[in-house]
């Protein structure tokens, strides 16, 4: 399998009173909060450890968009894959994604991956999103037209890379006389697409239609990947196809140390601090974004996230988060991308207040002993799908040394 | 008994409740959805021929996606007058329901007989914001919309919580309200440019501790529309049908028998 190293880029000095007078980090949180000065700091350090993730032998690095809050300070995470494009050499770039009805015309999402893609020399994954429920707060974009916006902009990109311009587009979101834009991708016939997603069925079965990349959202409860990665297999038999381990993305929270107990002592209040803080008033679900049967139902899931967890037992248990000694990282890892089936995994080494210098000493842990590992690791191409989910999970040619 | 039908306008199913004895009044209900046969509604049925419709996308009606903004909406209900018959009618709208009433008296003045804005959205009053109703906390849109934070209106209009089977009802309702009032946020600010074409008789009604439209908003609806008086309820938030039922009957029968509308 291949291994990524994620970066939420998130802010690291919350107020002590920040638990009692916000209710969310997101969207409302006064940005007088926010040090510029402190905030050079953190973006050349994050930078390093993306940069670090590459000279590690990572296979690829991952960004993403969000907009005014303290969980990820990144409103453009095309500028830090510009800037990776030049400081990584061999890594996937990977932005995942673009929120594709935030920007106005769409077609800029495609001048801006294709430039990360040709001056990366073809590196770029181009992730395609809706954009989270905080977002449609922070630009006043009508909720009630996501999808449909998405889908628009979605199918114009697409055609703005492997369709020769100009050519005349005419949405029901935009009208434009002349698409063309400069320069092209250098993946042909487009730059390879992710799409996260949460579990929604629209989702899953337009990832699976259009053969792309579906990256699970992560901090939920592990039965609720393997349901939706499930789900996905089951969409893509019935589009006649089987799922490649290498279209689902597996996006977690990992954490490595000497010992169990050295690797908790260290990273456990840096995770709660994450869980308890910077994912206040992440899952906020504006009318419309999704129908009201998925709102209701997201809802209540919402009492299996990460932001409801308070011990280290649940976490363990849940899969929330693989923290631990190389060996328990290893084995757990490999345990559970086996019963996912899932081929990428997406790592998020920082998290929330974790220092530079125990976020480098994990990656280092990670990529000397337990990385080889997994990237020596072929995940069962033959997952059941679906219905098929109760049988036992893992074939003996997925147990590799 | 009110009777719940289905009206065919155009591609859109139109549930229709209507009841009472009278000539006919026409009720748009407000964003939260109240299209059931409500205690004030009885009392406005004491004298009227009640017309009660789900606005597209809201209740069992069905449509919204062809509906963009408040202008379709307003057209939709010239289309639904239309089918009924209904030349001229009285109108009383609530908030969401208050707004779409005076796009239809500009767009349609010789259907609209005389006008009640109860609460109404539509503007932007400087100085005086809406709050935000795009929330999904139960118990702060209680406190947003009710000035009596026991008033036994509350139950009548809002889920209690996840479990309560009307939930989805109400999330499908604040879906149809976002398509037309997410941005510009409940309001439409080409309206004041266009409130003084309405000229027919206008009761303004207010709930005076409203915490969502504050009575600003009422003040300035009452100065621009041509024929207009400002009526407040005390003790009364935003949902006066709800929180004051009988003052809100009372003020609309006065306003509907009077002469000329004074």
């Amino acid at each position: 399998m291949r291994c990524f190293a994620f970066h939420l880029m998130p802010w690291d000095r919350l107020p002590a009173d920040f638990n009692e007078k916000y209710e969310s980090a997101w969207t409302w949180l006064p940005n007088s909060i926010y040090e510029p000065r402190h905030g050079h700091e953190l973006y050349n350090r994050y930078l390093d450890e993306l940069v670090l993730a590459d000279e590690l032998g990572f296979d690829g690095v991952c960004v993403n968009e969000h907009h005014q809050n303290a969980y990820g300070t990144m409103p453009s995470p095309n500028l830090m894959g510009a800037i990776l494009a030049r400081q990584t050499k061999r890594a996937k770039i990977a932005v995942i994604g673009n929120a594709l009805p935030l920007y106005n015309p769409p077609t800029r999402v495609a001048e801006e991956f294709a430039m990360i893609d040709v001056i990366s020399g073809g590196r770029l994954i181009a992730g395609l999103v809706v954009g989270g429920g905080p977002e449609y707060y922070s630009f006043t974009v009508n909720p009630t037209n996501a999808r449909a916006m998405f889908m628009e902009a979605m199918d114009l990109v697409l055609r703005a890379w492997s369709e020769p311009g100009p050519f005349e587009h005419y949405g029901e979101f935009w009208k434009l006389k002349y698409v063309n834009p400069w320069p092209r991708p250098i993946q042909q016939p487009h730059p390879t697409v992710w799409i996260p997603g949460a579990g929604s069925k629209e989702t899953i079965d337009l990832v699976a239609a259009r053969r792309f990349g579906y990256m699970g959202i992560p901090y939920f409860h592990m039965d609720f990947f393997r349901k939706n990665f499930a789900s996905f297999r089951e969409s893509c038999q019935q589009h006649g196809y089987r799922a490649s381990p290498y279209q689902l993305g597996w996006l977690c929270p990992i954490y490595v140390a000497e010992t169990d107990e050295q690797a908790w002592a260290e990273y456990g209040s840096h995770l709660f601090y994450f869980a308890h803080s910077l994912l206040k008033g992440l899952v906020v679900l504006p009318p419309g974004y999704t129908s009201p049967r998925s709102i209701a139902g997201i809802n209540k899931a919402l009492g299996q996230f990460l932001s409801t967890v308070k011990t280290r037992e649940e976490i363990e248990r849940g899969g929330y988060a693989i923290v631990g000694s190389a060996a328990t990282v290893r084995d757990k890892l490999k345990d559970y991308a086996g019963t996912l089936g899932v081929g990428n995994l997406l790592g998020l080494f920082q998290l929330g207040t974790l220092p530079a210098d125990l976020t480098q000493k994990s990656m280092r842990l990670f990529a000397s002993e337990v990385m080889p590992a997994l990237q020596a690791f072929e995940p069962d191409p033959t997952m059941p799908a679906g219905s098929e989910l109760a049988l036992p999970p893992r074939s003996p040619s997925a147990t590799p040394a | 008994m009110p009777e719940t039908r289905f009206v065919q306008v155009g591609d859109r199913k139109i549930q229709l409740t209507v009841g009472g004895q009278g000539p006919p009044l026409l009720y748009l209900h407000s964003a939260g959805g109240e299209t059931d046969w409500f205690p004030f509604v009885e009392r406005l049925a004491e004298r009227h021929t009640v017309y009660l419709p789900a606005h597209p996308g809201f209740a069992l009606s069905t449509g919204l996606e062809s509906i963009r903004d408040i202008y379709d909406y307003a057209w939709h209900y010239e289309d639904l007058l239309a089918t009924l018959g209904l030349d001229r009618v009285p109108i009383v709208g609530l908030s969401l329901g208050a707004w779409l009433a005076c796009e239809l008296a500009i767009l349609r003045p010789n259907r609209v007989e005389r006008l009640v804005l109860v609460n109404a959205a539509g503007l932007r009053v400087p100085g005086a914001p809406m709050a935000e109703l795009f929330i999904d906390d139960l118990a702060k849109l209680k406190q947003l919309l009710f000035f009596d934070q026991s008033s036994p209106g509350i139950e009548l209009l809002m889920p209690s919580g996840l479990d309560d089977p009307r939930i989805l009802m109400w999330l499908r309702a604040r879906e149809a309200t976002a398509r037309v009032g997410w941005n510009p946020y409940l309001h439409n600010p080409r309206l004041p440019q266009h409130l003084h074409r309405i000229g027919c008789p206008a009761l303004v009604l207010w709930g005076r501790q409203d915490r969502l439209i504050p009575l600003a908003h009422g003040e300035f609806y009452a100065s621009r529309l041509p024929h207009a008086r400002l009526e407040i309820i005390e003790q009364c938030g935003h949902m006066p049908p709800f929180e004051k039922p009988a003052e809100f009957a009372a003020a609309i029968h006065r306003f509907l028998a009077s002469e000329g509308g004074g």
